[in-house]
């Protein structure tokens, strides 16, 4: 038994000429977090897809749980594929039920566990209808409970919150942290690069079926960071010309001034030295998005259209 | 196991709750029960309404003859000689005194030519009746004044063959009777699996076909090795199908228990053991059982292949053509032997194992084959199923997670290779 969740050394996959993914190295450290971050096609799915064993990887190897991905220890994951299916003339608990029983729960348990999930999450009165009477949104959570149902060790998720409301986007979100806490590990994946940035802990991008970066979230945006700076003040803004700053970029009540000949320690004793009333200043994090372009380049940004991070969420602190 | 039990369930469960099958497997049967039961009595109604009758006899000879046959079949005639009133009869009818009257004349003696005087006409069973019994006198009272034998009126009434087996048996009567129900339960059982293998078959091939579509198979399979659930599913649908079976079973003996008794007693010439005898008895049955079995087995897991590998129903239904030659095939050979024509090389067809379901089993209950054939031919079935499922597993596993095109043939042979 070693510490990582799921560890994949040189995992290659093709499918006829396509190559789905390359020489993929990955470590997922037991009770952490992980975002697998690409644009649409860059071959997420199909890592996903190779860990859970329903795709064999023509190369390299596969670890789940300490060990080969067998059905035992498959049984210790939760998994919520892509594609979103379920019994659509099923009733809501009979379908739970049986996705329980299935993982080994005995009928009562997944029963009563099934319960106090819908309960949890807004559904309880809908136990009794058939799936297909529920809303997409709806019928997404009842596969959510599936997945859960069971308490595994590592959730898989593979993009659990597109089509998901913001109200029940947090619901999930608050969840997820909340297995975390547990000492589970989760790894899903998306491309929605804010969503990764308010969540995970570590991350792992992939551009055109390769690994472009993975580490610690925290630790790589140190790295990555560049000496840009966001401040806010009272006053005239002369005395940023005064202190040599040559570009800078209006935003709401803050400058933002990107990396400048002169850096952030100097221009801060520079606004001291005027007498500035500071309200903030702050060396900016660079956002995941780009961090993402800086390494895979603006192409592969713009190759399934991953989207940059709303202005007003983005990565300001 | 549990596994496998828990999709069995499931299946089972699922397909039982339909409106579908409630309507296919009880409401259906019950219909026809009722609607035979209706008919049954209106045809004992109508046989059946007044059976007092005044007989008109003009001719002097054949007037109690005619009324001693009638009496037979449950008529109360009173015979009239020829001076009676019809006028008198013909109000007496019209004031609903007498339903009606017949008259028989020189020209019944002579063309077999009578009539019925009543207010309404009479129904076909009645037409029949009083036809073939006045016919049968007049033919008789005919003959009877050119000959005085039996023999000329048996060679009138037409050749008939009776078949000796030139084998020693020992009752050659009941042989007979047992060569005529073999017959029936052979054709019939042959057909009823038929239309089991290609009907429940189809349940399996859309089973697969939606978990498919609607993406659910892959949470399924990340919990579940294909190869239970398919066996899962087999075993769901199966049994569905043995509990419609049983039903449909149990609604033919509630049919034959209540509607025969009431045939026979009501219509005048039914003959209620001969009824009994064209009831099954539970060798055929078991025997019955065992092909379905393995028939079923061996279609399924092809059926559930078909339906991994296409996206559509209509694309389905394109790519399950060749099972459903294999099942008519077979079909068509035994409707060509029907009545007992006896091919000996069609015996060695029947050991084929995607025919012998359907040509096999009627051999069996026939009595048609020895007994080390119909062994051979589940032995080559048992082994055949094997193989299929072999095959099929290893085509379900690769197809129920791809989506879009179908495979080609050389396609195909990869997956069954590398799965």
């Amino acid at each position: 038994m070693n510490d990582a969740a799921v560890r994949l050394s040189g995992v290659t996959k093709s499918f006829g000429a396509h190559t789905a993914v390359s020489e993929f190295d990955l470590d997922i450290p037991r009770g952490t977090i992980l975002g697998l971050l690409g644009p649409n096609g860059s071959g997420k799915t199909t890592t996903i897809r190779m860990i859970m064993a329903i795709l064999l990887p023509d190369a390299g190897s596969v670890e789940l749980l300490g060990g080969y991905p067998d059905m035992k220890r498959r049984s210790r994951v939760g998994y919520l594929p892509e594609e979103r299916g379920v019994y659509p003339k099923m009733k809501v608990i009979e379908q739970l039920v049986f996705l329980g029983e299935l993982r080994g729960l005995l009928r009562k348990d997944a029963h009563r566990r099934a319960a106090a999930w819908l309960d949890r999450l807004g559904l309880k009165d809908w136990a009794a209808k058939k799936v297909q009477d529920l809303s997409k949104g709806m019928q997404q959570k009842v596969q959510f409970i599936g997945t859960i149902l069971h308490d595994p060790d590592l959730l898989i998720l593979d993009e659990p919150f597109s089509g998901l409301d913001p109200i029940n986007q947090d619901v999930l979100e608050s969840i997820v942290r909340e297995e975390r806490a547990r000492g589970k590990t989760i790894l899903f994946s998306t491309h929605l690069m804010e969503q990764a940035e308010r969540l995970c802990e570590r991350v792992c991008m992939i551009s055109r079926s390769r690994k472009v970066i993975d580490g610690d979230l925290r630790e790589l945006k140190r790295r990555e960071r560049t000496g840009a700076v966001a401040v806010e003040f009272e006053g005239d803004a002369g005395w940023l010309d005064r202190a040599g700053v040559v570009e800078r970029e209006e935003v709401g009540d803050a400058w933002h001034l990107p990396p400048n000949r002169i850096a952030p320690d100097q221009l801060l004793a520079a606004a001291v030295r005027e007498g500035v009333s500071l309200r903030r200043f702050e060396v900016l994090e660079p956002r995941l998005h780009e961090i993402f372009v800086r390494h895979a380049g603006e192409d592969a940004a713009e190759d399934e259209g991953i989207k940059p991070p709303t202005e007003a969420k983005g990565g300001v602190r | 196991m549990r596994q496998i039990w828990v999709v069995l369930r499931r299946e089972y469960l699922e397909r039982v709750k339909t409106k579908g099958f409630i309507i296919g497997t009880i409401a259906i049967p019950l219909l026809m029960i009722g609607l035979m039961a209706l008919n049954i009595f209106i045809a004992v109604q109508a046989a059946g309404s007044d059976r007092e009758l005044v007989l008109v006899d003009f001719t002097g000879r054949i007037g109690e003859e005619v009324a001693g046959r009638l009496g037979e079949l449950g008529y109360d005639i009173e015979v009239a000689g020829r001076e009676t009133n019809l006028e008198e009869l013909d109000r007496q009818v019209i004031e609903d005194d007498l339903e009606g009257y017949l008259v028989l004349d020189d020209l019944t003696l002579s063309e077999g030519l009578f009539a019925y005087r009543a207010k309404d006409s009479p129904g076909s069973t009645r037409v029949a009746l009083f036809e073939s019994a006045v016919n049968d006198v007049a033919l008789e009272n005919y003959l009877a004044t050119i000959s005085t034998g039996e023999s000329l009126r048996s060679l009138i009434e037409g050749g008939r063959l009776e078949f000796e087996s030139v084998v020693e048996v020992e009752d050659q009567e009941e042989a007979e009777v047992a060569r005529v129900s073999g017959m029936a339960f052979g054709f019939g059982g042959a057909m009823f699996l038929y239309i089991a293998m290609l009907l429940y078959g189809t349940f399996v091939l859309r089973s697969v076909l939606d978990e498919k579509r609607n993406r659910v198979v892959e949470v399924v399979v990340s919990s579940i090795s294909p190869w239970r659930l398919l066996l899962g599913k087999v075993l769901g649908v199966g049994s569905m199908g043995l509990t419609q079976m049983g039903i449909w079973l149990a609604c033919a003996g509630l049919l034959l228990l209540v509607a025969a008794p009431m045939v026979a007693t009501q219509i005048p010439g039914a003959d209620l053991a001969r009824i009994a005898e064209f009831v099954p008895g539970p060798g055929v049955i078991l025997l019955l059982a065992v092909f379905f079995l393995l028939g079923y087995f061996l279609y399924a897991s092809l059926f559930a292949a078909v339906g991994a590998m296409c996206a559509t129903e209509e694309e389905a239904g394109q790519v399950q053509f060749p099972l459903i030659m294999l099942l008519i095939i077979p079909f068509v050979l035994q409707s060509a032997t029907l009545g007992g024509g006896s091919m000996k090389w069609m015996d060695w067809v029947a050991l084929f194992p995607f025919f012998s379901p359907i040509m096999m089993f009627p051999r069996a209950v026939e009595g048609a084959v020895p007994w080390w054939m119909i062994g051979l031919s589940m032995v080559f079935m048992a082994a055949a199923v094997v193989g299929t499922s072999w095959v099929a597993g290893r085509i379900y596993r690769v197809g129920i997670l791809m989506q879009g095109k179908r495979p080609t043939l050389p396609e195909l042979m990869r997956w069954i290779r590398e799965a």
